[in-house]
């Protein structure tokens, strides 16, 4: 067995270059099969982890302030259930430090019980008055740890004694800043009160089994409360998991191509070089060597390489993900994996090995079953010559040389070519992301401000400078009336609403008439309605309207659960619904100028946000960990070349030392690889940008329809980028292996 | 002996090769096959260099033609020194005077024959008119009718025209071919000889080393190469 090794390393010695490119392969895979392991693996288990160590509630259901009582008597009823606790949540509360202040913030009063969150440093809330818990992301962005001091209005100083972390939202700056205090912090005149008010109630459900009929049960006994709303722990994770659904796909398949790459390359390699040793796999067979012995060889030399470079690989890969995957997973409130992710990624270790050694001990299971007799001829090695048509040029011989193996130009083409795609794609999408963060109209809204004027305003609106139109705007929140706990954010204009809103249609079709209305998809999933159904409307003036619906709407506002309906529809039922003037801007008017004339008219005026503007963050850190894995998908592309070129360069190793011989110097080596390159590049760059545009960004598109419209098509400028980037690296590729094939002495090329 | 060789010498000196030293291996396993050779050889002269397998034959062929670097020495090629220069000016040294055969054609397998001859014109500095050169060569050495085969459609004979042919292309002074007919049948070797010698009367120096006496009878001059030096035959 020693000697196995010893040989293999021998062997390996001898042809130290090609051992080290190869390494450079198998650990460039490890890296991106590392980074996929430690992103996907943290994606998909951060929220099964934190909802654990935060003791998440199955059920939580927030509805309008009622007393405590009221509260109380209809959730004992519940059936099966373990444990509630209750809630005040103060919104839009006003508290900060010295240097940060919210005016948006959300205080949590908590009553006795089980609290939901997971404390990631000091401890929970005691009796004592002036206590304030912190969640982890307004504690990281306000640099506030325990002992530090907040303000809290109308409490005053408080000290925070803890940091929480709790997933049943996205942290600070995501969504609102949060903090906890204790019902003992209460100012006295309202802490006095036997019977506080809440508008949150936690639920632990006794078995999954029973949470239906919990969650059925509560939403029957939930009559009367207003505006409830119910969020269910599995409601939490499909909306993280849709999210978080996208980055993971695409790792993944990212990590295949690098593998696939390394694959494919590893398995040239390793035949290359079975090819060069058939007359030693010749000898070795003919003075008794078995086949057993010639595949461990190869396998032993594999697997020395392999090895140490996966090793190297996943730690690379360790090293630059956990950072951006940690900092993605706290923006979610979720957990990093800890040591739950050594076990993947000695998967992926273990896979990085064996493929590389699977390959390579495939050729030399292939050669060792010839008869020793033809193995000592060489016998592969003569006669392979191919006829083929086309300029004998330096150019053209490289592009000979290169499609003489058919095999391993398809590979590479493959290899090359979805790389390219994939790159396309990830730039495609990191600008569309971009664009979600900074443009309102990508989600859908077509209007950029929105004042609060009566609805007979808007023709003077229309008259104002800078203004392109304004149309009525109706917004009210309606309860389904079948099932009331269901809250709908119901929104008509006068006419075709697509002007000023156009959510992407997901099924069906735009409403025309006044009974008829469209529906997010939230809503459609929630309540079951599709193109056909009816949906009933308790509206704030108790007036109950039925409308048909005709289609489904993509929005992330509201969670989906979101109805357009005609104007006349809806002051049909409620003449007093809320009206506001939505506001078009002529392109490059100035949003300031528009804003004071509107106000000089009385108006109050917000400007548009886009869904993504609020998580700025988020999208910032998504935009990066595409555009590093373009960056690093780069790199695959370049090793791929670099190893293309250099089998091209080893195997017509007597090719070009004839042609030094007769006088090529360096540029012609390098114009006869770049002919080797050319070749492969071209046509990969034509199959990268048509796998792009034909399928992977129509794929992705589909898939992200549910939230956005979105172009994936890359751009003609993402385009151009590319391929000059291609060709640069080509150019790069080009050089470094002529510059290694120049150096070599001639003599040790000339065949014998 | 080698100051008599270079006495008998006719005074145009195609090539010439002064105290060339080289040691081959490195540590324990090195060698010294040339121990200060010194070798000339006229325009127009064929001298064949006779040697037992591993006396270093190859290894002068391989310093004459550029293709290495003495570790003492110096090598000329009519006037020009190719010992002392550059990498680029030895490239172009090798192009526009040096033509080479080797023992096993070293054909590109993906070229024909005539592209096979055709590509050190393609080369950059190459002469101006190698392709009607080429063209002309394929007719003289009688391989036209097979010059658009691949070289494993050829027969070794016929290979070692082509080689030939792409040796002169771009119209050396001199030609260097290392064992020309080791591959070959006697009777393509003879059709090789004959060929290699009437290339002298067109005024090239040609070299060629061999350990084969049959090959040997064609030259103008004999040398044999052992311990590391040349002798007369």
């Amino acid at each position: 067995m020693t000697a196995l090794w010893l040989d293999a390393a021998r062997s390996l010695r001898a042809r130290r270059r090609r051992a080290l490119l190869s390494a450079v392969g198998v650990a460039l895979a490890a890296a991106m099969l590392a980074t996929a392991t430690v992103v996907g693996y943290g994606l998909s288990t951060g929220f099964a982890r934190s909802a654990r160590d935060a003791d998440l509630p199955d059920v939580i259901a927030r509805f309008d302030d009622e007393p405590l009582s009221r509260v109380a008597a209809r959730v004992r009823a519940l059936p099966d259930l373990a444990a509630a606790s209750f809630r005040f949540e103060l919104t839009n509360a006003s508290f900060g430090t010295r240097q940060h202040f919210a005016t948006n913030g959300v205080i949590e009063v908590l009553m006795p019980g089980r609290r939901g969150y997971a404390l990631l440093a000091g401890h929970d809330l005691g009796s004592s008055p002036g206590e304030v818990l912190v969640e982890q992301g307004v504690a990281r962005a306000w640099g506030l740890h325990v002992g530090s001091a907040l303000f809290l209005q109308g409490l005053g100083r408080q000290h925070v004694v803890g940091i929480t972390e709790s997933p049943d939202n996205v942290a600070f700056p995501l969504a609102a800043p949060t903090v906890y205090i204790s019902r003992a912090d209460v100012p006295l005149q309202y802490r006095r009160d036997p019977d506080p008010d809440v508008n949150e109630v936690q639920l632990w459900a006794r078995s999954q089994a029973g949470l239906n009929v919990l969650l059925a049960q509560a939403r029957e006994t939930a009559y009367g409360l207003h505006d409830l709303s119910f969020v269910t722990r599995d409601g939490v994770r499909i909306l993280v998991d849709q999210a978080a659904g996208i980055v993971i796909a695409l790792l993944v398949a990212l990590s295949v191509i690098a593998l696939l790459t390394a694959a494919v390359m590893l398995a040239a390699s390793a035949r290359a070089d079975v090819q060069r040793q058939l007359v030693t796999i010749g000898v070795r067979r003919a003075v008794g060597a078995t086949r057993g012995r010639i595949v461990s060889l190869g396998a032993a030399e594999a697997a020395l390489v392999a090895i140490p470079a996966a090793t190297v690989g996943v730690l690379i890969g360790l090293l630059a993900a956990a950072g951006p995957s940690n900092a993605l997973l706290e923006l979610l409130n979720e957990r990093g994996p800890g040591r739950a992710l050594v076990a993947p990624l000695i998967g992926s270790w273990l896979l990085a090995v064996a493929i590389p050694i699977a390959v390579s001990a495939w050729p030399s299971w292939r050669a060792s079953a010839r008869p020793p007799v033809t193995l000592l001829r060489g016998a592969e090695l003569r006669g392979g010559g191919r006829r083929q048509r086309g300029s004998a040029g330096l150019l053209g011989l490289g592009i000979r040389l290169a499609t003489a193996r058919r095999g391993r130009l398809l590979a590479t083409l493959a290899v090359l070519g979805t790389s390219t795609a994939f790159i396309l794609l990830m730039l495609a999408l990191a600008s569309e992301l971009s664009v979600l963060a900074n443009d309102p109209s990508a989600l859908g809204q077509r209007y950029q401000l929105l004042a609060g004027l009566p609805a007979s305003a808007a023709s003077q609106v229309r008259s104002l400078p800078g203004v392109a139109d304004a149309q009525a705007r109706y917004e009210l929140t309606a309860a389904d009336s079948f099932a009331l706990g269901e809250t709908i954010d119901v929104i008509a204009y006068p006419g075709d609403h697509t002007q000023f809103e156009d959510p992407p249609l997901a099924s069906g079709r735009r409403l025309r008439g006044d009974r008829e209305a469209e529906v997010g998809v939230g809503l459609a999933q929630v309540l079951g309605l599709s193109s056909g159904s009816t949906l009933a409307l308790a509206l704030p003036s108790g007036v109950d309207e039925r409308f048909r619906v005709v289609g489904t709407v993509s929005s992330l506002d509201h969670d989906g659960r979101i109805a357009y309906v005609s104007a006349t529809g809806l002051l049909a039922g409620d003449p007093s619904a809320p009206e506001q003037i939505a506001v078009k801007l002529t392109p490059g008017a100035s949003s300031g100028s528009v804003t004071r004339e509107l106000l000089a008219l009385g108006a109050s005026v917000n400007a548009t946000a886009t869904v993504t503007g609020k998580g700025r963050s988020l999208v910032s850190a998504l935009t990066a960990i595409l555009r590093a894995v373009a960056i690093v998908d780069g790199f695959v592309c370049l090793y791929t070349l670099v190893q293309a070129l250099a089998l091209t360069a080893s195997e017509r190793r007597g090719t070009i030392a004839v042609l030094r011989a007769y006088g090529a110097g360096a540029g012609s080596v390098a114009r006869l690889l770049a002919g080797a390159a050319l070749a492969v590049v071209l046509p990969a760059a034509v199959v990268g940008v048509a796998l792009e545009r034909l399928l992977l960004g129509p794929s992705l598109a589909n898939i992200a329809e549910n939230y956005a419209t979105l172009s994936l098509g890359a751009s003609v400028g993402v385009v151009a980028l590319v391929l000059i980037g291609l060709a640069l690296l080509a150019g790069a590729a080009v050089a470094w292996v002529a510059r290694q094939a120049a150096r070599e002495s001639i003599v040790a090329g000339l065949p014998t | 002996m080698p100051g008599d060789d270079q006495a008998a010498m006719p005074a145009a000196v195609a090539v010439r090769a002064v105290g060339l030293q080289k040691t081959v291996g490195r540590g324990r396993a090195a060698r010294q096959v040339l121990a200060g050779v010194d070798f000339a050889v006229a325009v127009g002269e064929l001298v064949a260099v006779l040697g037992r397998s591993g006396s270093g034959k190859s290894t002068l062929l391989h310093l004459l033609g550029g293709l290495d670097r003495p570790d003492a020495g110096t090598v000329t090629i009519g006037d020009e020194p190719l010992t002392g220069v550059s990498d680029r000016a030895l490239a172009q040294i090798r192009l526009r005077r040096v033509g080479f055969v080797f023992q096993s054609f070293a054909l590109v397998e993906e070229l024909s024959g005539e592209e096979n001859v055709l590509l050190p014109t393609r080369l950059p500095g190459a002469p101006k008119d190698g392709t009607q050169r080429a063209q002309r060569l394929i007719d003289e050495l009688g391989i036209r009718p097979v010059a658009d085969r691949v070289p494993h459609e050829l027969s070794g004979g016929e290979q070692q025209r082509f080689a030939i042919a792409r040796a002169l292309v771009n119209d050396p002074d001199v030609v260097l071919a290392d064992e020309p007919t080791g591959n070959l049948d006697q009777s393509a070797a003879a059709d090789v000889l004959t060929l290699l010698r009437a290339l002298t009367a067109q005024r090239r120096a040609v070299v060629v080393v061999t350990h084969e006496r049959d090959a040997a009878a064609a030259a103008d001059r004999v040398v044999h190469l052992a311990g590391g030096r040349l002798v007369s035959a």
